[in-house]
């Protein structure tokens, strides 16, 4: 086996200006990813009449099935639907022309959703129903009793979880190169094509995810540090 | 100052509280005694709408509330109005002694920070926790968590403090220190209702006692008349067993 270092270096250099891309589908899904999984986990925390049924269909339904194949399903049916919309309401634009991350975003901060929902729901669950009550005793409305009370608590349980569903999350993007996304993956796929020079290039991404990730791990610490400064004992 | 009238309770079916009626006066100290399992907790829990009776209403300084079916905006005026004290403390565990405090200053009832915080303080050093007040609930023993949720109770100088078996969860040590507190509130002329185990407290601190038995108010008075005059054979029952336990009561 012949490592050609300084092909891996160049490609090195050329696959970082994918790592905007990569960061910017995580960051992207997980704006989608948090409010949704928040906003699902309170719907089943709360039992909200018939919604509550949907949200477990929703999270069931996307939890169980493999991104990929939410992958192939949103890349090939979304532009279609997206399609017939412009053309029924005859506006000037190009389904095919909307850049492929933003799919990309949309199915990782979807499938992303699910997982955080229920690390949020067990994370609200897990605070004593004792905290809501002292808040409304003195004085707090429902939305204050959680803004102050709970959602602090919970977010220091469901930290830990966060981290890793993010990090799968951050890992998972490297699949959008199946809907030719540039992300880092796919630019190493593209570079390592032209001399089929493929183990130089995947060692590239290899060492890059693995930076990437431990960044995230140590932002995650850092964060969960702060949430849990309440925590200390005597 | 408060009239309580006709609550009802049931859970699945078993029914709870089964009408019970109770006025409160300004500076009254009740004391609401009863085997477990009677409905006393219960009953307090309904007047602060932390359970929803199933009947009853409650006349609040001339203003009649229905237990049952009350709007967001009545709940919220009688919560303002009282203040609870739970059994196990309930403390904000991701705020401080201070900030337990001041929470319902601020946030409720729009007080500026820095007198919330002056009340705040004050409040804690009456408890005796004037060295605690950065420290987390999890920082502090037990019965300082207890004085901790009266000074809370009592900062928002609410008409009535509610108390849920506040010496319940502590061990007997710690007791003291609390039922101290109480008895320093119910002497300034605090008005209190207190479900408590603690026949002590009733007999001394008291200026009234309910006694409760299966959703029922058996017999209530004065609590002289109480502890040495029981009417009822119900109380008499009850009375002669924790008499034994504590006989230097007598």
């Amino acid at each position: 086996m012949n490592l050609d270092i300084s092909f891996a270096f160049e490609t090195l250099i050329q696959i970082i200006p994918g790592i905007p891309v990569t960061l910017g589908m995580a960051l992207g899904a997980l704006l989608i990813a948090v409010p949704l999984g928040f906003l699902l986990a309170l719907i089943r925390v709360n039992k909200i009449f018939i919604i509550d049924k949907l949200a477990a269909l929703y999270v069931s339904f996307v939890r169980g099935t493999p991104v990929v194949v939410q992958i192939f399903l949103i890349y090939s049916a979304l532009p279609a639907i997206l399609n017939q919309m412009i053309e029924a309401n005859g506006w000037q634009l190009d389904a095919y022309s909307v850049p492929p991350v933003l799919y990309a975003i949309l199915v990782f901060g979807f499938n992303t959703s699910t997982h955080l929902s229920e690390i949020f729901r067990s994370a609200l669950l897990s605070v004593p129903k004792g905290q809501k009550e002292a808040a409304y005793t003195v004085g707090l409305n429902a939305f204050q009793a959680y803004r102050r009370i709970i959602i602090p608590q919970a977010l220091a349980v469901a930290a830990p979880s966060m981290c890793t569903a993010s990090m799968n999350m951050l890992k998972n993007t490297s699949l959008a190169y199946m809907m030719a996304v540039m992300d880092i993956t796919g630019r190493a796929k593209a570079l390592a094509g032209v001399g089929y020079q493929y183990l130089e290039a995947y060692l590239d991404i290899f060492v890059m995810y693995l930076i990437l990730c431990l960044c995230v791990e140590k932002l995650f610490q850092i964060w969960e540090k702060r949430l849990l400064h309440y925590k200390i004992t005597a | 100052m408060i009239t309580i009238d006709n609550v009802k309770k049931s859970f699945q079916g078993n029914e709870v509280l089964k009408g019970i009626s109770l006025t409160i006066e300004k500076n009254d100290v009740v004391a609401i005694l009863g085997p477990s399992g009677s409905g006393k907790t219960t009953f307090l829990r309904c007047i602060n709408f932390l359970e929803k009776a199933d009947e009853g209403k409650i006349v609040f300084d001339g203003i009649e509330t229905d237990l049952s079916k009350a709007s967001k905006k009545e709940i919220a005026a009688i919560r303002k109005k009282t203040a609870f004290v739970f059994q196990n403390y309930n403390l904000f565990q991701n705020k401080t002694a201070l900030e337990n405090v001041t929470e319902g200053l601020i946030i409720a009832r729009k007080v500026p920070k820095a007198e919330a915080e002056k009340i705040a303080k004050e409040a804690l050093d009456k408890v005796g926790l004037s060295e605690r007040y950065d420290y987390y609930p999890s920082q502090l023993s037990g019965g300082q968590q207890q004085r901790v949720g009266i000074a809370r109770a009592f900062a928002v100088n609410p008409e009535v403090i509610l108390f849920d078996e506040p010496t319940s969860a502590l061990d007997p040590e710690l007791i003291g220190e609390v039922l101290g507190v109480m008895k320093k509130l119910a002497k300034e002329g605090t008005t209190m209702v207190v479900v408590t185990h603690e026949m002590s407290f009733a007999r001394d601190a008291a200026t009234k006692v309910v006694f409760m038995a299966d959703g029922k108010i058996v017999e209530e008075g004065t609590s002289k008349e109480f502890f040495t005059h029981p009417k009822e054979e119900r109380t008499r029952q009850f009375l002669r067993r924790y008499l034994n336990d504590y006989d230097y009561l007598i």
